[in-house]
């Protein structure tokens, strides 16, 4: 961007261009670059925007024959995941150590300990991403999404 | 600051009976502010006994967590539908 406005600066210095085609290329490339902030800004915005993770749950026969079966339909704020991933601060540091233990187990190499209130955030973030269609070959489907 | 949900709908059906509730979750408030008053001697004992063991600041940020989970529980909803089950709860 800064690059561009060198150049147009440089080719009108060289008289190139004019100083009104210089005027015309430059305010383009304001424009360009302000609507790219704009859309960054938008998607931040979206991903803020997301208020709940959702579950829902079909089973095959549900979808197959008049609503017959199970269903299983979860809304979870993301506030309320949020709000919870704060406990793990409060848990004992022993309860930590079997958790982590218990994790390295299942082979797992992830450290309590080393979570920190900016790695939720980003961990929170990137969940507002999150997009999970599961669908059996019976017709069961499983979907997780953040709305 | 979320606002904290002012009902909780609860419905459970079974094979042959079932029940809704409607809990005024902001009924809790001046309960919980009652419960406060009446077990005041108690807590202040526990207070004295813990305060050496350094459980202040554990118990202060247990408390605060707790209302928080309470106050990002609106919106919250499972619904399970089976053939001859029902299971809803919804805090609004």
């Amino acid at each position: 961007m800064a690059d561009n406005k060198k150049k147009v600066l440089e080719m009108l210095a060289q008289n190139k261009i004019s100083t009104d085609e210089a005027y015309r290329l430059l305010s383009v490339l304001e424009s360009e670059g302000s609507t790219s902030e704009d859309t960054a800004k938008s998607g931040t915005a979206a991903r803020m925007k997301s208020k709940y993770l959702r579950v829902c749950i079909l089973s095959g026969s549900e979808r197959g024959h008049g609503g017959k079966g199970d269903r299983v339909n979860v809304r979870v704020p993301m506030a309320l995941i949020r709000s919870g991933m704060k406990f793990t601060s409060l848990l004992p540091p022993e309860a930590r150590d079997k958790v982590t233990g218990a994790l390295h187990e299942k082979g797992i190499d992830f450290d309590m300990r080393n979570l920190k209130p900016e790695d939720m955030d980003e961990l929170l973030e990137a969940l507002s991403e999150l997009e999970v269609d599961v669908a059996g070959s019976d017709g069961e489907t499983v979907k997780v999404f953040v709305e | 600051m979320n606002r904290p949900p002012m009902l909780m709908h609860v419905k459970i059906r079974g094979e042959r009976r079932g029940f809704g509730l409607w809990l005024p979750l902001f009924l809790l408030l001046p309960l919980a502010l009652a419960a406060f008053i009446i077990l005041s001697p108690l807590i202040l004992i526990s207070i004295l006994v813990f305060w050496p063991r350094g459980w202040r600041k554990r118990a202060l940020h247990i408390f605060g967590a707790v209302f928080e989970v309470f106050n990002s529980m609106r919106g919250f909803q499972v619904d399970i539908q089976g053939d001859h089950h029902c299971i809803y709860i919804s805090a609004i």
